[in-house]
């Protein structure tokens, strides 16, 4: 490949946006938390903040809370996947599409969900708000799919060709389980609950909304809290240096997992109808799995439709919407769309060139360190980066910039998973008949390259539009009031007493539902007919 | 004892794969099941190893029926096509899979491990992963994995269709070797006539779900079952009706004319006079086409310089002499 000025100019601009938007607020973050101060020499502040009973109760919590979800998702998602390779059966790919919606499910909407179900008014008139209960509950259902997928995509590959081998070696279908598909499935399953753990590790927005009672603040609510309500930032910073050493010894092991993994897995189905007493354990499987999934959405979108003293749908919540908020500071449902929207739009934008800097510096070589870098925004949280950019760039906060930059850093490694693969699968051969024909390096990039990554473009795209939509913890941190997004505006309703502002809320949360769902809708629509 | 399938048929939806297959294998020989790609020949080595269920038909060692018993109790050893070794273990614990499940003590365990993997050449990478072997290497592990427990069957599935054409040539006569040390017998799926000739006995051929013909390679060269057999086991010459003025026989089916008993000589010469149409090296070898224009057909002839009577340039005339046994009858298709 040729490495001409264009390469590294894009090397150069990725090199300049991460520097500037991730490593500078994260060694402002490291300076303020070890930084001496008036009564404390240097690293004081930090070891007392480390020493501290109440934020050692916090860490604990945070780890504690973090394994149990991880155990019980592997102990729901690992059945489902071995079934899931094992087996084809009609409405298998309907199905395992359904599991992923929580997942890309906004955090906001998947609280609402919960909330509607098992929430102070919630259908099921079972009340777990500020229960350790529902806490696991929700992040089983939005890490569920992380293990189905993940593992069930990876055995489904490979398990039940070995399966047959290992039964006509002698091993009965127990002893196959125990010693082909179990131990197949083990490297897997390991990266997945890495990677589920880290989810609830830095759990924000779920906490929030389901469990704000403080003996339930995770790391990341407390970071949060000590910032934007006690303004306490020394001790925010402490808490937020901890949070990152974990998160990167995590984020670190997964990677290596994740190489370990890539060398096994050779493509090939092989899977087979259900037969006999199969059926049943498939079915009984699949619908527990399935309502858990979409149980906390249904309840959602039917309670949005309720009103207290009524038996009868209406959409009075969705009427109270447009009208003019009567509370003070309550965004109505047109400007936290705009809002949304036009942070979507800005931030998608911004991303994809991002995205599209990063994947051409690492495809055309030379940059090859960017390809682990760009993976950094996914071990920072949402929250430390937004605390980040208050302690390292005051004046983006009060600006309409802070928000955007915040989703753009968040989304743009999606855009480059999504764009590298797609360039590198490009003959290098075109390219090179290019340039025979007369084209420097910036006319291959427009005359070739580019038009063919149109499609993955699109999918990018749409990657980063959700992304944006669904964002909750930034936002919340950085927003000017006056911008207030969707899922900050049903935050705001959820705080505050009385029927109306929860029913408003719930119809917020089934529009952000619907508009997540249709972004994905158009993501898979054109997946599948543009590859 | 003697392996044999009754009947067998599996259906999948409207198609048939396998369609009423009665076969039987000697103990101790090894028999191949020779078609082109679907066929339904991989289908029926998956009914006797009990990874399908038949719809009809049964599966018997001897008298005792294995139909319904399941695939890990029916001590069948399978080679599969692309191998399917387990990536979690290491050259020798792939090896001793089965002997584990048979609960051979460890001991005995790591001799028979040694002395299979002596047997296919890998002797000493026991600790070796094999995601580290080449092709040819994994084929092996494969093979040694397969014997390790003892089968009484050796069930193979296009073993060598993974590895590159010269490892085939090599790798085939050594499996010949192995098949023929061992008591047991084996199945030998292929799609490839040569391999199918060189390691196996016997030869089913098969083709649409049926065997149209099983025998001996020399069987089946000499007597194809009909025409299509004839073109798939590599024959050139087949005419679906008697050329006119050959002066032959009559007979209802097709004939067969061997050109591997015809001899090409001065024009005038033999039964009839050929012009060469066109004329291809192969090799040392010739393989010309020619047009035999008292009969109406083209006749493809293979050999070397010094059975021709000059220099086949296209347009020169030869006479072609064909002894009566080079004519064949062989029937038509079902």
């Amino acid at each position: 490949m040729q490495r001409g000025p264009v390469t590294h100019l894009a090397g150069a601009l990725a090199t300049l946006f991460l520097s500037a938007f991730l490593v500078v607020p994260i060694v402002v973050i490291f300076a303020r938390s070890l930084a001496p101060t008036a009564d404390a020499p240097f690293g004081e502040g930090f070891i007392a903040a480390l020493t501290d009973q109440y934020y050692l109760g916090r860490l604990a919590f945070t780890l504690g809370q973090a394994l149990l979800s991880t155990l019980l998702t592997v102990a729901l998602g690992l059945p489902t996947a071995l079934l899931l390779a094992r087996y084809r059966f009609r409405g298998k790919r309907a199905l395992t599409a359904a599991f992923s919606v929580p997942f890309v499910m906004p955090t906001v909407v998947a609280g609402i969900g919960f909330l509607a179900l098992v929430g102070p008014r919630g259908v099921l008139g079972v009340d777990l708000r500020n229960t350790l209960a529902i806490v696991l509950l929700a992040h089983v259902f939005y890490n569920f799919a992380v293990v189905a997928r993940v593992v069930g995509g990876f055995l489904e590959g490979v398990a039940p060709r070995l399966e047959e081998a290992a039964s006509t070696l002698g091993a009965t279908p127990w002893r196959t389980l125990r010693r082909v598909t179990l131990p197949l499935a083990l490297p897997a399953t390991l990266a997945s609950a890495l990677l589920v753990f880290l989810f609830c590790f830095t759990s924000f927005g779920v906490i929030l909304i389901l469990a704000p009672a403080a003996r339930f603040a995770t790391l990341e609510v407390e970071i949060y809290r000590l910032t934007a309500r006690l303004l306490a930032l020394d001790a925010a910073a402490a808490l937020a240096l901890v949070q990152l050493i974990l998160m990167v010894v995590v984020g670190f092991i997964y990677t290596r997992l994740q190489e370990r993994l890539a060398v096994s897995v050779v493509p090939g189905d092989a899977t087979r109808a259900p037969r006999g007493s199969a059926h049943l354990l498939l079915g009984g499987t699949l619908l527990v799995t399935s309502a858990l999934v979409l149980a906390p959405l249904l309840a959602l979108s039917v309670q949005s439709f309720g009103s207290p003293g009524s038996p009868w749908p209406t959409a009075r919540n969705y009427l109270g919407l447009l009208t003019q908020s009567h509370t003070v500071g309550f965004t109505d449902l047109w400007h936290a769309l705009r809002n949304s929207l036009g942070f979507a739009f800005s931030s998608a934008a911004l991303a994809l060139v991002v995205g599209f800097l990063f994947a051409y510096a690492i495809a055309r070589g030379g940059w090859r360190w960017l390809d682990q870098a760009s993976l950094l925004p996914l071990a920072t949280s949402p929250i430390t980066l937004a605390f980040g950019y208050l302690l390292a760039y005051p004046a983006l906060v009060g600006s309409v910039w802070g928000v955007p930059l915040a989703h753009a850093l968040l989304a743009f490694p999606f855009v480059t998973r999504t764009l590298l693969p797609a360039y590198r699968a490009q003959p290098p051969a075109l390219a090179a008949a290019a340039s025979t024909l007369g084209a420097g390096q910036l006319r291959v990039l427009l005359r070739v390259e580019l038009p063919l990554l149109r499609p993955a473009f699109l999918t990018a795209a749409a990657f980063a539009f959700a992304v944006s939509m669904g964002e909750f913890g930034a936002t919340l941190l950085l927003v000017r009031p006056e911008f207030a997004t969707l899922p900050v505006a049903i935050f705001d309703r959820l705080g505050r007493p009385g029927a109306s502002n929860y029913g408003e809320a719930l119809a917020l949360g089934v529009v952000l539902m619907a508009l997540t769902a249709a972004v994905m809708l158009v993501l898979q629509r054109r997946g599948r007919s543009e590859f | 004892m003697n392996l044999r399938l009754t009947g067998l048929t599996k259906r999948y939806g409207a198609v048939t794969a396998v369609d009423r297959v009665t076969l039987e294998l000697v103990a101790g020989t090894t028999l191949a099941l020779l078609g082109p790609s679907g066929c339904g020949k991989s289908t029926l080595l998956r009914l006797v190893a009990g990874l399908e269920a038949p719809d009809a038909g049964g599966v018997a060692i001897g008298d005792h029926d294995l139909t319904r018993t399941p695939t890990a109790r029916r001590g069948f050893g399978m080679v599969f096509q692309d191998f399917a070794l387990f990536p979690h273990l290491d050259v020798g614990a792939n090896a001793a899979f089965g002997l584990v499940e048979a609960r051979v003590p460890a001991a005995t365990r790591a001799a028979r491990v040694r002395e299979l993997l002596a047997l296919v050449g890998l002797a000493g990478l026991e600790r070796r992963k094999v995601t580290e072997l080449s092709g040819g290497q994994q084929q092996r592990v494969a093979l040694a994995r397969a014997l390790a427990p003892e089968p009484r069957l050796l069930l193979l599935d296009e073993p060598l269709s993974n590895l590159d054409a010269s490892l085939r040539e090599s790798l085939k006569l050594e499996l010949r070797s192995i098949l023929t040390g061992l008591p047991a017998g084996a199945i030998y799926v292929t799609h490839d006539q040569g391999e199918a000739f060189t390691v196996a006995d016997t030869v089913a051929l098969m083709r649409a779900g049926r065997i149209v013909q099983v025998g001996t390679s020399e069987e089946l060269l000499a007597k194809p079952a009909g025409p299509w057999a004839a073109r798939f086991l590599g024959h050139d010459n087949v005419y679906d009706t008697a050329p006119q003025g050959a002066h032959l026989p009559a007979t209802d089916g097709a004939l067969l004319l061997r050109a591997d008993l015809t001899r090409l000589g001065e024009p005038g010469t033999g039964a009839t006079d050929v012009s060469v149409a066109t004329a291809a090296r192969e090799g040392l070898a010739w393989r010309l086409k020619l047009t035999a224009e008292a009969w109406g057909v083209t006749v493809t002839w293979r050999g070397f310089d010094r059975e021709l009577p000059g220099h086949p340039a296209p347009g020169a005339s030869f006479g072609l002499q064909v002894p009566p046994e080079a004519w064949r009858s062989i029937g038509s298709d079902a």
